[in-house]
């Protein structure tokens, strides 16, 4: 068995939106080298797939292009130049839906894209991320293909909440991982998944729900479904945790609203840090609501200017361009008018995002762009349009390339190295009102919270259950929105959380343990135990006592010899569970994902786990396949080399 | 039936080269199991419950956990079983045996590059796309299917069973074996009585060298959805009356004091959930009350003789929280849930339930299972007594049936084999499934797709018997 070096280690860990790759395991394991969109197109010749939009392009002396969508107008052309649009996403088949893989030639086709682009030399072992609506036989299919179309000299399956496990390195918890259109919820003890009560592919939950809920809520602005989804990315969208009232009307004084939307940064964004900073500090001059441009700002919006596409679509262009001219002039006006005044004095009168009724963002309008590109209007024209309808200030975008590729999902959309200012997306600044923190209305964290408790219900060792509701890992990029945790938590904590009994306080405790014999003997008391547990070695009621009524006084793990009971006896007072939820802390000790958040955690156990098995114990765990096994034994003996 | 090979894992090279994995399915009133044979637990646990929602189209049905926990306007929760532990509903039955099966084990689309090519176009149009496909493959092409029945099944519904394997699946070779004999299987015994006490149905199965004495199988609705409507009593007849409020129904909760009525707020729908939908959901409410309260007397003697009752009380409590925060501590009653299973006069009644009877409760089917067994035959039966079934995970089951067992039969060594683990009490028929199924002999067990369509659907009652 020849060993594998570090350097040659590929993992790829699919998802529905973005695959990740990386090739080679760095010293200190770092995010994901490579991100990709999970799309490919269908390329001319049916069968085939391109990763990037290839679209006719024509400019050369100016001539009007083909109207797009008939390309049959000049089919003798040789000239037909084709171009790659690596920006517009029409017409993208995505072959992962809800975690299952839909479309697999589609599928196979992006994971040769993604190998390909990372151009790995001859001697590379795999690794692969599973997501957990995958069954056996797919995973038989997917060995098949890594080997036959790779030839790799190895290769290995990771389920994709054993790989959280593992990056967090903790040996029992019950994954969440919230992503773009599900939700898998999978209970983990001592390394081995709970297979039977797992929750796998929730629908109506993940990222796109949340899209969703913040479209319901804005219908009536006419968001578009694009507008929503940069919105949620955004740092000013926000779960607030149920019953925190929304920032009312009534009490929004004028002042505050004013503050310097940049402020904003500094109230940290908890997940998103470096994005949050970047994404505002193009945003430094937001209307304040008490500014005559702010309100009339709102209003030109909420007459229907959101849609800038169909406008110049429809050849009202230069109409919206003067009007545009004219605020842009007025806000400058405003700027200036108060411009010793509000740095400095804003400042201090900084309310943190949740508290304000209106926040603005950045949005950049692909859609315009499209249609800016179908109009063919020439390198110089493109230009002018873009610089006219652009709001972000170019000032910022060093800034960007520097923050973006932390932010998991926009990375390879607009840190694009092909975005120059003509290319570039366009982009508008749109204020938002209380709608933004309602992105969960329709249910999202309940269903989630359900399935969390679902999931823990079914595992069988009742034993087990407490430790599995005190070791919660919420991953995934669906909960990058910020407060989503925390909501999660109070959802389940006001939902599941058993309080201690004020009865078994009043109740004699002292009989449990020496009833009355009968007269056969056979009545020989036991000590109490729970149903399924362990003896307790503490008197069940003491603890119950000294929590009872409040367990919010008791901040977890400040008693030692407490916490300690918690978990490693399986029964307070109560058989019930839980009678405690906690979150588990991320590692410390991986500087490069601490700055960039643990939603992608599986990757990072991913490298754990290679590091692990193709390099560290060469091969004695048998938790990878090696070519000859595969020659022998066909794809169906994966199973028998997994962790 | 060779059973030196059960215990060993069958050498690959003996027949890996052109083994095929069996599919072991296992249904259940509450579950269905499945999973590839050869595995020690099945991959595939689904709901047996189904969600129904009709509407102008015609009823949608909705199949797996995900789906019929979620509270949508007319969502009916049905189920296809009897309540004599035969199917009823062949149609959904079908369906949701093809799901646990293609949901978890062999993918959707299985093995059909050919058609995906066709997708492309419109890759959101996932539903209608399956559905349609569904119809043009079959799921199970590829594998060998082991079902399991129980002991009392009609010929009529043997016959439907291999007529959905074969014609509607398309199973290359199949066979049916009885629970009773794939649960001792799984404890390693080719001989023994197998109590099984289920969701819906309790049964006794007297099994001899891997056979079931067909004669001596007995059941009885006495099991786990019976001490589920003796909690409800319980609640209903306790003063005050104790609500019983399953989780959708709460948004949150608010701590109060033991026995004090709850404080939460709840949910509000702009439709009302179905009644049989609320039912399904305060059942998973039971089933904790039942794992963290319930308590089977352990004996000696019943739980209303002498002054057992009096033990009980000075017995500490067990406390109970609902869901919509409402708790309290639950002393004696807690032991009259599951008494009946063994003495129906200890049973809670009201006009819709009546007094179970007498024949019904676990010592007597055991009685009965074993009167039909030879004289020197029952010692050996009652060495090996194996208990199996979700519902025996009650705390001190066992217990009282080894009291129970013993004061039936006192000169006999009588054995309860009763695996520790909860997986393998729960899915013991299932494990027996699968040993079966990857033993080498399998494939002279089976039927295979030739010999059915040689000679039909009878050819089950002569093969597996």
């Amino acid at each position: 068995m020849p060993p594998f070096k570090d350097e040659q280690i590929i993992i790829i860990a699919p998802g529905s939106e973005t695959t990740v790759a990386q090739l080679g395991l760095p010293e200190s394991f770092t995010p994901a080298r490579i991100r990709v969109r999970s799309r490919m197109f269908p390329a001319e010749k049916e069968g085939e797939w391109e990763p990037f939009k290839v679209r006719r392009r024509d400019d050369k002396n100016g001539l009007p292009a083909p109207p797009p969508g008939d390309p049959e107008t000049r089919p003798d052309d040789d000239e037909v130049l084709y171009e790659e649009d690596r920006v517009s996403e029409e017409g993208a088949v995505w072959p992962i839906q809800q975690g299952r893989i839909v479309n697999w030639p589609c599928f196979f086709a992006l994971v040769t894209h993604v190998y390909n682009t990372m151009n790995p030399p001859f001697h590379t072992p795999i690794l692969l991320i599973t997501q957990p609506a995958w069954t056996p036989r797919e995973h038989e299919r997917l060995t098949q293909f890594f080997f036959e179309k790779f030839k790799t000299p190895a290769f290995a399956l990771m389920d994709s909440a054993l790989a959280t496990c593992w990056a967090y390195g903790v040996h029992t918890s019950t994954i969440v991982d919230v992503g773009k259109d599900k939700v898998d919820v999978t209970a983990i003890s001592e390394f081995i998944p709970h297979i039977q009560g797992r929750v796998i592919a929730l629908p109506d939950c993940g990222g796109e729900a949340l899209t969703n809920g913040l479209m319901a809520k804005l219908k009536y602005r006419q968001f578009s479904r694009d507008m929503c989804e940069q919105l949620k990315k955004s740092p000013i969208c926000e779960l607030l945790p149920p019953g925190t009232p929304l920032p009312g009307t009534g009490d929004a004084n004028g002042q505050d609203g004013s503050a310097n939307p940049a402020a904003l940064a500094s109230t940290g964004a908890l997940s998103s840090g470096p994005e949050a900073a970047s994404a505002l500090g193009i945003a430094p001059r937001g209307p304040g609501a008490d500014t005559e441009v702010g309100d009339e700002g709102l209003e030109v919006e909420s007459e229907g200017v959101l849609d800038v596409a169909s406008i110049v679509a429809g050849g009202k262009m230069s109409e919206y361009l003067a009007r545009k001219e004219k605020e842009k002039q007025e806000k400058a006006a405003a700027k200036k008018k108060g411009l010793e005044a509000p740095t400095a004095a804003a400042r201090p009168i900084r309310l943190p995002n949740s508290k304000r009724e209106k926040a603005t963002f950045m949005y950049e309008d692909h859609r315009l762009l499209d249609v800016l590109k179908g109009m063919n209007l020439g390198t110089k024209g493109m230009g002018d349009m873009h610089a006219a309808l652009d709001e972000g200030p170019q000032r910022s975008r060093q800034e960007e390339a520097e923050g973006e590729p932390r932010s998991a999902i926009e990375a390879n959309r607009s840190a694009d190295p092909t975005s120059s200012s003509r290319s570039g997306p366009i982009r508008r600044e749109i204020e938002v009102g209380v709608e933004r923190f309602q992105a969960g209305s329709s249910g999202v964290l309940e269903k989630i919270a359900d399935a969390i408790h679902r999931a823990i219900s079914a595992v069988d060792e009742v034993n087990k259950r407490s430790e599995l509701w005190d070791s919660l890992i919420v991953c995934g990029n669906g909960s990058r929105l910020r407060g989503f945790k925390e909501a999660l938590m109070v959802t389940l904590q006001t939902k599941y959380l058993i309080s201690p009994s004020s009865a078994t306080i009043f109740t004699s405790e002292i009989p449990s343990n020496i009833s009355t014999p009968a007269g056969t003997g056979a009545n020989t008391p036991q000590p109490q135990l729970g149903p399924h547990g362990g003896p307790s070695q503490v008197n069940p009621l003491l603890l119950a006592a000294t929590t009872a009524q409040n367990p919010h006084l008791m901040p977890p793990g400040s008693n030692p010899l407490m916490s300690g009971m918690i978990s490693h006896n399986s029964h307070s007072s109560h058989g019930q569970t839980p009678s405690s939820i906690k979150i588990v802390k991320p590692p410390e000790y991986f500087p490069e994902w601490k700055d960039v958040g643990f939603d992608e955690s599986p990757f990072l156990g991913a490298q754990v786990a290679a590091k692990v098995i193709f390099v560290v114990d060469q091969g004695a765990s048998k938790g990878y396949m090696t070519r000859p096994d595969y020659n022998e034994q066909g794809p169906t003996a994966i199973h028998d080399y997994s962790l | 039936m060779n059973m030196a090979n059960a215990t060993t894992a069958p050498n690959t090279n003996e027949y890996a080269g052109d083994e095929v994995s069996a599919i072991v399915l296992d249904p259940g009133y509450s579950t269905t199991r499945a999973g590839f044979a050869g595995e020690d637990v099945p991959k595939s646990v689904c709901p047996s419950f189904y969600g129904q929602s009709d509407s102008d189209a015609g009823p949608q049905y909705s199949f797996g956990e995900n789906a019929i926990h979620d509270p949508r306007a007319n969502l009916e929760i049905r189920n296809p079983w009897g309540s004599d532990g035969i199917v009823e509903d062949w149609e959904t039955a079908t369906k949701i045996w093809e799901y646990s099966i293609t949901s978890r084990l062999t993918g959707a689309r299985p093995g059909n590059p050919a058609k995906n090519g066709l997708n492309d176009a419109h890759g959101d149009a996932m539903d209608v796309d399956m559905e349609a496909l569904e119809s043009l493959e079959k799921p199970l092409e590829e594998s060998p299917l082991l079902m399991t029945e129980p002991g009392w099944n009609p010929q009529k519904a043997r016959e439907k069973y291999i007529e959905i394997a074969m014609e509607e699946w398309g199973t290359p070779a199949f066979y049916l074996q009885k629970t009773g004999v794939l649960a001792a299987f799984a404890s390693g015994k080719a001989s023994g009585i197998v109590i099984d006490v289920g969701a819906a149905m309790t049964s006794v199965t007297p099994v001899l060298d891997g056979m079931v004495l067909k004669k001596g199988v007995q059941k009885s609705p006495l099991a786990g959805n019976f001490v589920s409507n003796q909690i409800r009593m319980i609640f209903k007849q306790a003063q005050p009356e104790i609500p019983l409020t399953p989780h959708f129904k709460v948004a949150s909760k608010t701590q109060v004091d033991a026995g004090a009525p709850a404080q939460a707020t709840y949910k509000k729908f702009d439709y009302s959930p179905t009644d049989s939908f609320g039912r399904h959901e305060e059942e998973r409410v039971l089933t904790e009350f039942k794992e963290s309260v319930v308590e089977v007397w352990p004996g000696p003697g019943r739980f209303s003789n002498g002054t057992n009752e009096e033990i009980a009380k000075s017995q500490p409590g067990r406390p109970f929280e609902m869901p919509d925060g409402w708790n309290q501590v639950f002393g004696v009653e807690r032991f009259r849930a599951a008494e009946a299973l063994f003495d129906a006069s200890g049973a809670l009644t009201d006009p819709e339930n009546p007094r179970p009877k007498d024949e019904h409760t676990i010592p007597r089917l055991v009685q009965a299972a074993i009167q039909q067994v030879d004289t020197d035959q029952r010692p050996l039966l009652l060495q090996n007594i194996v208990v199996t079934g979700g519902s025996t995970l009650l705390y001190k089951f066992n217990d009282r049936l080894a009291y129970e067992i013993n004061a039936i039969y006192p000169s006999t060594r009588n054995k309860l084999i009763a695996p520790g683990s909860a997986v393998e009490r729960k899915y013991a028929s299932w494990i027996g499934g699968s040993i079966l199924a990857s033993l080498g002999t399998f494939h002279q067990l089976w039927i295979s797709k030739k010999e059915y369509e040689e000679h039909g659907v009878n050819i089950v009652e002569k093969r597996c018997k």
